[in-house]
């Protein structure tokens, strides 16, 4: 990912779900429509606010499929487009986020994830990381999913998720949860002028001095709906080559990995250390874009032969786990430590998880059943 | 404005391509009128169109003006993002009975009650006809259809949606009308009544609704001249062909 | 420096308010701060709580699970709470509104009663703020003071003043010899 150049920054104590609207706000959104939802509400506000003051476009649709569709609409319109929701709410939108991906169309969604199944619960989760990483909705598709762990993090990915959608001409999701978007940080704030859209030829403005256009998903001519998946397979294919983003945490010698993405990776960060205050040379890694997911790096970190285990965290009950073991394929056991009541784990939890790890024996580095 | 072409030209505004509807479909007939008002309004460069999922969902290669998909339903959303992406465009929305009074009915409203300026026009031939004649939100009471092969049952299946009577319950529409399509008489009309509802849009009065009864041969199970007749009549007592909304007031029968 | 503190009460007793309050005048001198509001099943029950913590150095794990400092206004909070304060703690109770067991490392306040005598219960929260700002000088209380009107723009000016003499009251208690239960 391209790092907006030349910019300024100021210093203000921001809630993450205000973080990242103002993040889309300074990215040049230009149009963000909304349906309530907890734990995102202050998203929503913030731009029903915001937004109109800069005579920008804010609606509070009438549901979220609404919402989605006129994403879909302003996208169309070659405008900069962002909706926000909640687990439930993201269900709901996945039937615009298929069309999107079928489409080609540039958009942002943020989802400050909840606790599920159904109605779950209104406390953080990392319950929706299948239904953002393998689809979503119905058909051969992937989005990009980047998963923000502070405040800071919230602006400047979704900042980002908007250069991205553009550059590729694909929807690209914010996979937060309740704690991310409820905790207040200091942010740095872009302060530069919002990062410029690449022209958008394909969007439908009328069609003045040019022959007319459409946008559709529906190929139903002999082998059309064959070449449009594979021209999608390779963008997915190019952005797997450049855009995936992964950080360690002590990995250099470590003989225990812990792999964890947001909330869960900044938790972990910090077992990391009480672990190696106590002798246990821990390492974290820490994926930071859920799809195009770090395989190779996982591979090449569970293959270094000092490696004993992996231990897997997550506030659900093994999703990002099925990657890391696609990943790691055998070189490493892997083991999961999981939170799948709403509850944030707290270091202790999963310092214990860890130190039972290191008690369990591991010759042959053969993989064992997840706990 | 440019004066009206006479008869059996083909607008500027429709492509060469050869429809795809069937003998008799109001779709072609309504296509055509759309893209007069088009022409006589010199719009087309500025004119972005939603397509429905239903018969009509390859209006894009039938309108000279730019077109985009919607999912079904959700036409009228897509056209709002649109419209206030870009509030100097025209933009309308195309949508057949069940796209736009059963999965789109929550679209459909809203964006009525917000006074979206966009036109929507509402193809109602009472039944789906691209996935085989399914029963509809306005299939008459009796109507026998794929999913109602003994007719329409009013207590187990609910009656016929009058959308025109429906939107006119809100504050913020600013023209609707229904019209059917049963004969010459009911093309002037249909033809007038887009005119008037686009150009409501053009000097940005705000929404606009037209309601096309409309024949369907195949589903009908009829001839094409008896389908007319059921238009003109069967369909006609049931939705009450007249204009609703004129100048954001309502018209009382 | 790494403080980890938890502010808790009932609704309404202005337990967000301080702790936000908190966070934001420390953003202005301390490089990492996170703040996190109870929400969800947490708060329900009318109760209310929010944690502060304060670090020079990044903050990895964005959640405490003990606390070096625990300012609580009701029983409730001083029941759930107390047993998570570290060992080396400091805990500030309103002792108008809760029992607890002498401890060194305890300061009973009457908040509730001194914000009441000078015109509003509802200033107990700046009582609390004052007392445990004496003890644990990490801002400026000229910070604090300055920031009242800037922060709660919304106040009658009546009621900041209210808030400052609440602050002021809490601070003097605080140095006001050793009033520890």
């Amino acid at each position: 990912m391209k790092k907006p150049e030349a910019a300024f920054f100021s210093r203000v104590l921001m809630m993450g779900n205000e973080a990242a609207a103002e993040g889309a706000i300074r990215a040049g959104c230009q149009c963000y429509f909304g349906y309530p939802i907890t734990p995102q509400n202050e998203l929503t506000a913030y731009m029903a606010k915001h937004m109109p003051e800069r005579g920008r476009v804010f609606i509070q649709a009438e549901s979220e499929v609404a919402a989605i569709s006129m994403v879909f609409g302003a996208s169309v319109a070659g405008a900069r487009a962002m909706t926000s929701s909640s687990s439930p709410g993201i269900s709901l939108k996945q039937e615009g986020i298929s069309y999107m991906a079928g489409c080609q169309l540039p958009a942002v969604i943020i989802n400050v994830q909840r606790g599920g199944p159904g109605l779950g619960s209104i406390d953080p989760s990392q319950g929706d990381y299948f239904q953002a990483t393998k689809g979503g909705g119905h058909g051969d598709y992937h989005i990009i999913v980047l998963a923000p762990a502070s405040a800071q993090e919230m602006h400047d990915m979704t900042m980002q998720a908007f250069i991205l959608a553009d550059q590729y001409r694909i929807p690209v999701m914010i996979l937060a949860d309740g704690r991310v978007g409820q905790m207040m940080e200091p942010v740095r704030l872009y302060e530069d002028s919002p990062p410029p859209a690449p022209p958008k030829p394909w969007a439908l403005t009328g069609a003045k001095g040019r022959p007319p256009q459409y946008i559709r998903s529906l190929f139903m001519e002999e082998r059309a709906l064959e070449k449009h998946n594979y021209e999608l397979q390779a963008c997915y294919r190019q952005i797997t080559a450049t855009e995936i983003k992964a950080e360690e945490t002590e990995t250099g010698d470590c003989e225990w990995l812990i792999a964890a993405w947001g909330t869960c990776a900044r938790i972990s960060k910090g077992v990391v250390q009480k672990a190696r205050a106590q002798g246990i040379k821990a390492g974290l890694v820490r994926p930071i874009t859920l799809w195009p997911f770090p395989h190779e790096r996982l591979a090449r970190l569970a293959r270094r032969s000092q490696v004993k285990a992996l231990l897997v965290v997550e506030m659900n009950c093994g999703q990002m786990l099925e990657d890391v073991r696609l990943a790691v394929n055998g070189a490493a056991p892997v083991r999961f430590s999981g939170y799948p009541g709403g509850r944030v784990p707290t270091e202790t939890d999963v310092l214990n998880a860890l130190i039972e790890l290191t008690k369990t024996n591991h010759h042959g580095k053969v993989e064992q059943p997840a706990v | 404005m440019k004066t009206p072409t006479s008869g059996y030209q083909r607008p500027a505004s429709l492509t060469d391509a050869a429809m795809h509807y069937c003998a008799g479909c109001g779709h072609s007939s309504v296509h055509k009128l759309l893209a007069e008002v088009l022409d006589e309004l010199e719009i087309r460069e500025r004119t972005v169109g939603v397509a429905p999922v239903g018969c009509a969902v390859f209006a894009y290669f039938y309108f000279k003006c730019d077109i985009s998909e919607a999912a079904h339903g959700r036409a009228a959303a897509v056209a709002t993002g649109i419209k206030r992406a870009l509030p100097d465009r025209i933009v309308f929305s195309y949508q057949g009975d069940g796209d736009l009074a059963a999965i789109g009915l929550t679209e459909t409203v809203h964006a009525a009650n917000r006074g979206e300026p966009i036109t929507v026009i509402f193809i109602n031939n009472t039944v789906y006809g691209m996935t085989g004649g399914q029963m509809a939100p306005t299939t008459l009471a009796g109507q026998i259809t794929a999913t109602s092969p003994t007719g329409r049952n009013p207590a187990t299946m609910g009656c016929p949606i009058r959308m025109c009577e429906l939107l006119n319950t809100l504050e913020q529409p600013y023209y609707i009308e229904r019209v059917a399509l049963d004969g010459h008489g009911g093309m002037v009309a249909t033809k007038k009544a887009l005119l008037t509802a686009f150009q409501t849009q053009v000097s940005g009065k705000g929404y606009s609704f037209v309601e096309v009864l409309s024949p369907c041969p195949t589903h009908f199970r009829c001839s094409p001249q008896d389908s007319l007749k059921f238009v003109g009549q069967k369909m006609a007592a049931q939705f009450p062909v007249r204009i609703f909304r004129k100048e954001g007031v309502p018209v009382h029968a | 420096m790494h403080e980890r503190i938890l502010i808790a009460g009932s609704g309404g007793q202005g337990v967000i308010s301080i702790g936000k309050l908190l966070a934001r005048l420390a953003a202005e001198t301390i490089q990492h701060i996170t703040f996190f509001p109870a929400y969800g099943a947490e708060v329900r029950g009318g109760t209310s709580n929010c944690q502060v913590i304060l670090s020079s150095n990044e903050i990895a794990a964005p959640i405490a699970e003990k606390f070096d400092s625990l300012l609580v206004m009701n029983q409730q909070s001083t029941d759930h709470f107390m047993p998570l304060l570290d060992k080396n703690g400091l805990a500030v109770i309103n002792q108008s509104m809760c029992k607890a067991h002498a401890d060194d490392r305890h300061v009973l306040v009457p908040a509730t009663e001194i914000a009441d005598r000078l015109g509003n219960a509802k200033a107990a929260n700046f009582v609390m703020l004052g007392v445990w700002l004496a003890r644990k000088p990490l801002i400026p209380n000229r910070t604090v003071e300055n920031a009242m009107a800037t922060h709660f723009p919304d106040a009658p000016p009546a009621l900041i003043d209210i808030n400052i003499r609440a602050f002021r009251a809490g601070l003097d208690f605080s140095s006001s010899g050793d009033r520890k239960a």
